[in-house]
């Protein structure tokens, strides 16, 4: 969650529309704004100033060009239509949206485009630009899209026999790619997504997201080819309907972050922790306890030593549940631990153990358990009778 | 990758109207390449004939290998050569997917002889639209400064009105040259011609400033640090944050505002890691660099603390924290907390051992090998630990010189403890909320053993009056505090009320932190937490100004 907010924050606010104006190349006037709402939004001397990147040269034609002003921004979409009947053998236009400087902008960009494409369409079919130097029909229309687009990120343009959609797309950063022991979980209450919205595949797959199996094995338990519940997993972290874990064992070690001072600050988050993590609603957890054991969380103690010292069970806690709040919220971090093979002095076993080439630093032992299908515990083995493989926990 | 450059062009405009002057890497095509536009994504989608609006070329990219493409030099010209209102401020342009940003600069008339006033010209970066703003902004800051240095040096000997009438000379030879090849060789097509000779290659052997901007250039996509003498006379410096800290790490980029963010949380007990030794960064400042730093850099010891280094090198503290804050933004140092006996490291999350480090550590510590040492890393481990008392001081040195190193790598991570109070089963919350159902410790306020507020006897020296004139409020819950073993010594209460009362016990100090601020030892401290740990819980874990130097620790 942080990091879409820093995001935000370095690339700037998504911010609404400011205006929508409709320019041309007048055959004698030369390019000039002939609809603008709201009403003298883009003066006249601005607009002198940037007309050549509104009306650019032939060569950015059907170019996506946005110039940045000090008050605001304008991005187009600059079209030419070549047809005899004009003053100049060409009809040039551009319909421009007015952002705020600050504000991002990409994402208006294909509506932007599928607006010029649909006005093209219009003067093609009935010369509905060119026509009439009166132009109340657009000004309505750039008026109607511009708040439909501000207040519903969406809006149908409507115009005798044609029809088009547009949509306002949130630009997210592509997910990363989804490994075999990573773990999907739910953000909030599945309930809401087990409608038929989604494709047969993420239906197939959706039952099995429980917060405790990994990938690898949903695709076994739904019977659905292993790429495909990748790439399906993959569409569901970026809808943000599911986050990624790593497995839960009793031999893993967790670590916490800076943010667990906010479970003992923010009583929404208190009331949340206590509801997932207790055992039986009835009886919830006491928070001190529920601090107390992620507190405990550090590079030397595995969720093993943590239960055998606190003993969640007659704490009321569920320390599964435990896991996955703190992971989900950020409160504690897992540590990996990572099997490297010391290149200098290869043993027999370093040679021939095909196990071997996973001992790079590169993947941790959860990786490996899901490549070779082997416990943690048989690696570790090896890990242990080998001085020349060291374990790197981080 | 999202920061380096795509070209760097120069553009001027005056009486004799806009033309650019040079362009660099200028290996383009300027022909549009048509099969990128009518590729299609997927190979058994069907082509429909009858959509004639659709399959009109549409440029989609400008960019191919690494290169700006499609635009001629006469498009960019009447692009970046802006009217005179646009001048003299950020000019940012995004055309498909490639962004344009410069500082389109002035020039005053020299003499009388000028008739057109209006004379600008512009440095201009093109860079790939995804370069976030932060680095956009760098990009402007450079633009501008290469202005500022042109102008200057335009006043000073007109250095750029000579350079200026080199390429234009230069372009018109070319052109010339190119028209007199048409007429002799008739059969030759254009695009053949074209390729033969580009004037920039020319104005390349002819041009100081040509020199000079491919310079920049190269430094920006080699090392992200500029230091060049525009005309061998003015100096203009300049670092891109986001690059020069990427050098120990893949992938992880480090916007200026990251570095204001960990500058804000710099306290004075905080400490100051040189990146390079410090005689070398001494040899590597200008001459005219500030007293006050190469004061700060010959008394630079890892070991000191911030104040101690502006006791030490004899400035305020306030001008040691800028002068931490412009080593750290130039890369060329970072922030640890002092190394100390009681230091605690752990491998660092987002540590990738590369080949190159191992090798740069055995050179360093010839016999070691880096994974060995640092997996020992793997437990969180003292310093204290590490030393063997019975050990050399040779060895001893050795030890300290190894975690510097692991650090100045970013390979170690330091954990320090954090101490959360939690009066009630229920956390830190006020009784009213949650008294109802619940026994609370308050109960047992009437035990022998307990001790209010009120008892204070009057005129403790460590508590000031307007303190215990404080109206008692069931929040402060750890008055009613007592052990069932033990008694607590009132003292050892009073200093508990002072550290509470102070907000030190709520996660967000570490130990280190409370002993500077309070003056205390580290076994007085640790005393307090043992003695109340029923209300006190520590956990362990990174400080987070200096955790905004690792990359993965970032989003937390």
């Amino acid at each position: 969650m942080a990091t879409s907010a820093e995001c935000a924050d370095e690339r700037g606010q998504e911010g609404p529309i400011r205006c929508i104006f409709f320019s041309e190349f007048h055959h004698i006037a030369g390019p000039k704004i002939t609809c603008q709402v709201p009403d003298n939004f883009v003066s006249k001397d601005i607009f002198d100033n940037v007309s050549v990147y509104i009306i650019p040269k032939a060569q950015l034609q059907r170019s996506t060009i946005t110039v940045t002003l000090k008050e605001f921004k304008i991005l187009g979409f600059p079209v030419r239509i070549d047809n005899k009947k004009y003053a100049r053998n060409a009809f040039y236009f551009n319909l421009c949206f007015v952002c705020d400087a600050e504000a991002r902008t990409v994402h208006y960009e294909p509506v932007v485009k599928k607006m010029s494409e649909f006005l093209i369409a219009l003067e093609i079919e009935n010369c509905f630009l060119s026509a009439s130097g009166d132009k109340t029909r657009l000004a309505q229309m750039l008026q109607h899209v511009m708040l439909d687009l501000n207040m519903h990120k969406m809006c149908t343009l409507t115009e005798g026999t044609m029809t088009s959609h547009l949509k306002v797309v949130r630009q997210a950063p592509e997910p990363k790619p989804i490994l075999d022991h990573q773990v999907p979980i739910f953000l909030e209450g599945r309930e809401a997504f087990q409608s038929d919205q989604w494709d047969l595949t993420t239906q197939q797959v959706l039952p099995y997201i429980d917060g405790f199996n990994h990938v690898a094995r949903i695709a076994a338990e739904a019977d659905v080819e292993n790429n495909l519940v990748k790439s399906c997993v993959q569409n569901l972290v970026y809808y943000g309907v599911v986050t990624l874990i790593p497995i839960f064992q009793y031999s893993n070690v967790y670590a916490t972050t800076p943010k667990l001072k906010k479970l003992a600050e923010d009583v929404e988050l208190q009331d949340k922790c206590v509801a997932y993590a207790s055992k039986s609603l009835r009886q919830p957890a006491y928070l001190r306890d529920i601090y107390r054991m992620y507190a405990s969380m550090t590079h030397g103690s595995s969720m093993r030593d943590l239960c055998q010292r606190l003993n969640p069970q007659n704490l009321r806690i569920n320390e599964r549940r435990l896991v996955q709040f703190g992971l989900i919220e950020g409160l504690i971090r897992r540590i990996y631990k990572y099997p490297i093979h010391i290149p200098s002095n290869s043993t027999e076993e370093g040679r021939t153990n095909p196990i071997y080439k996973y001992f790079t630093g590169a993947f941790n032992l959860d990786e490996i358990c899901c490549c070779i299908g082997q416990s943690v515990a048989q690696i570790e083995e090896i890990v242990e009778r080998d001085p020349n493989v060291v374990m790197l926990w981080k | 990758m999202e920061i380096n450059p795509l070209s760097i062009i120069l553009v001027k405009s005056d009486s004799k109207g806009d033309r650019m002057l040079f362009r660099y890497p200028h290996a383009t095509n300027n022909v549009r390449d048509s099969s990128q536009c009518t590729r299609r994504k997927n190979p058994y989608s069907l082509t429909i004939s009858e959509d004639l609006l659709q399959s009109l070329p549409c440029p989609t990219s400008n960019i191919s290998n690494g290169n700006l493409t499609g635009f001629s030099d006469e498009v960019l010209s009447t692009l970046f050569a802006v009217k005179p209102e646009l001048c003299e401020s950020k000019f940012e342009l995004k055309v498909n997917n490639v962004r344009f940003v410069g500082h389109p600069t002035l020039l005053p008339s020299r003499g009388l002889k000028e008739v057109n006033p209006s004379k600008l010209f512009n440095v201009v970066f093109a860079l790939p639209a995804q370069a976030s703003h932060s680095v956009v902004k760098c990009y402007y800051d450079l633009s501008k400064r290469l202005g500022i240095a042109l102008r200057h040096e335009e006043k000073r000997c007109g250095f750029l009105s000579e350079e200026i009438k080199i390429m234009v000379s230069t372009h018109d030879e070319v052109a010339a040259r190119y028209l007199v090849s048409k007429k002799l060789y008739f059969i030759r097509s254009e695009e053949e011609s074209d390729c033969d000779e580009s004037p920039y290659e020319l104005i390349l052997q002819k041009s100081l400033l040509a020199r000079d901007l491919k310079s920049v250039f190269n430094s920006l996509c080699t090392s992200g640090v500029i230091n060049i003498m525009i005309n061998k006379w003015i100096q203009v410096s300049f670092c891109l944050p986001q690059k020069v800290h990427q050098s120990h790490k893949k992938g992880f980029i480090m916007n200026p505002e990251i570095i204001d963010r960990c500058l804000d949380s710099l306290r004075p007990y905080h400490g100051l890691l040189l990146l390079l030794e410090p005689h070398d960064l001494l040899d590597s400042l200008p001459t005219d660099s500030s007293p006050a730093l190469r004061r700060l850099i010959q008394m630079y010891n890892p070991l000191k603390s911030l104040q101690t280094l502006a006791a030490d090198s004899d400035l305020a503290l306030t001008q040691v924290f800028q002068l931490t804050g412009h080593l750290v933004y130039w890369a060329k140092a970072t922030i640890i907390y002092p190394l100390c006996e009681n230091n605690v490291y752990v491998v660092s999350p987002d540590a990738v051992l590369t080949a190159q480090l191992l090798d740069a550590f055995s050179e360093e510590f010839p016999g070691l090998c880096l994974l060995q040492v640092i997996s020992e890393f793997s437990l969180p481990t003292s310093i204290s630990q590490k030393l063997n008392p019975l050990s050399q001081s040779q060895q001893q040195t050795q030890v300290v010189k190894i975690i510097i190193w692991l650090l100045k790598n970013h390979l170690l991570l330091q954990l320090h403890t954090y101490v959360q109070y939690m009066p009630t089963v229920h956390g830190r919350i006020t009784m009213e909320t949650k008294s109802s159902d619940d026994p609370s410790p308050s109960g047992l306020t009437e035990n022998d053993h307990s001790w209010g507020m009120n008892d204070t006897p009057k005129g403790t020296p460590n508590d000031s009056k307007t303190d215990i004139q404080l109206p008692i409020d069931k929040e402060s819950g750890i008055f009613e505090y007592q052990s069932d073993t033990f008694p607590i010594a009132s003292d050892d209460m009073l200093l508990m009320d002072r550290l509470c009362r102070l907000g030190y016990f709520t996660g967000g100090h570490h130990l280190e932190e409370i002993m500077y601020l309070e003056n205390i030892r580290r076994s007085q401290l640790l005393q307090i937490l043992d003695k109340f740990r029923d209300v006190l819980i520590t956990c362990e874990s990174e400080d987070p100004a200096i955790a905004l130097f690792y990359s993965q620790l970032n989003s937390y």
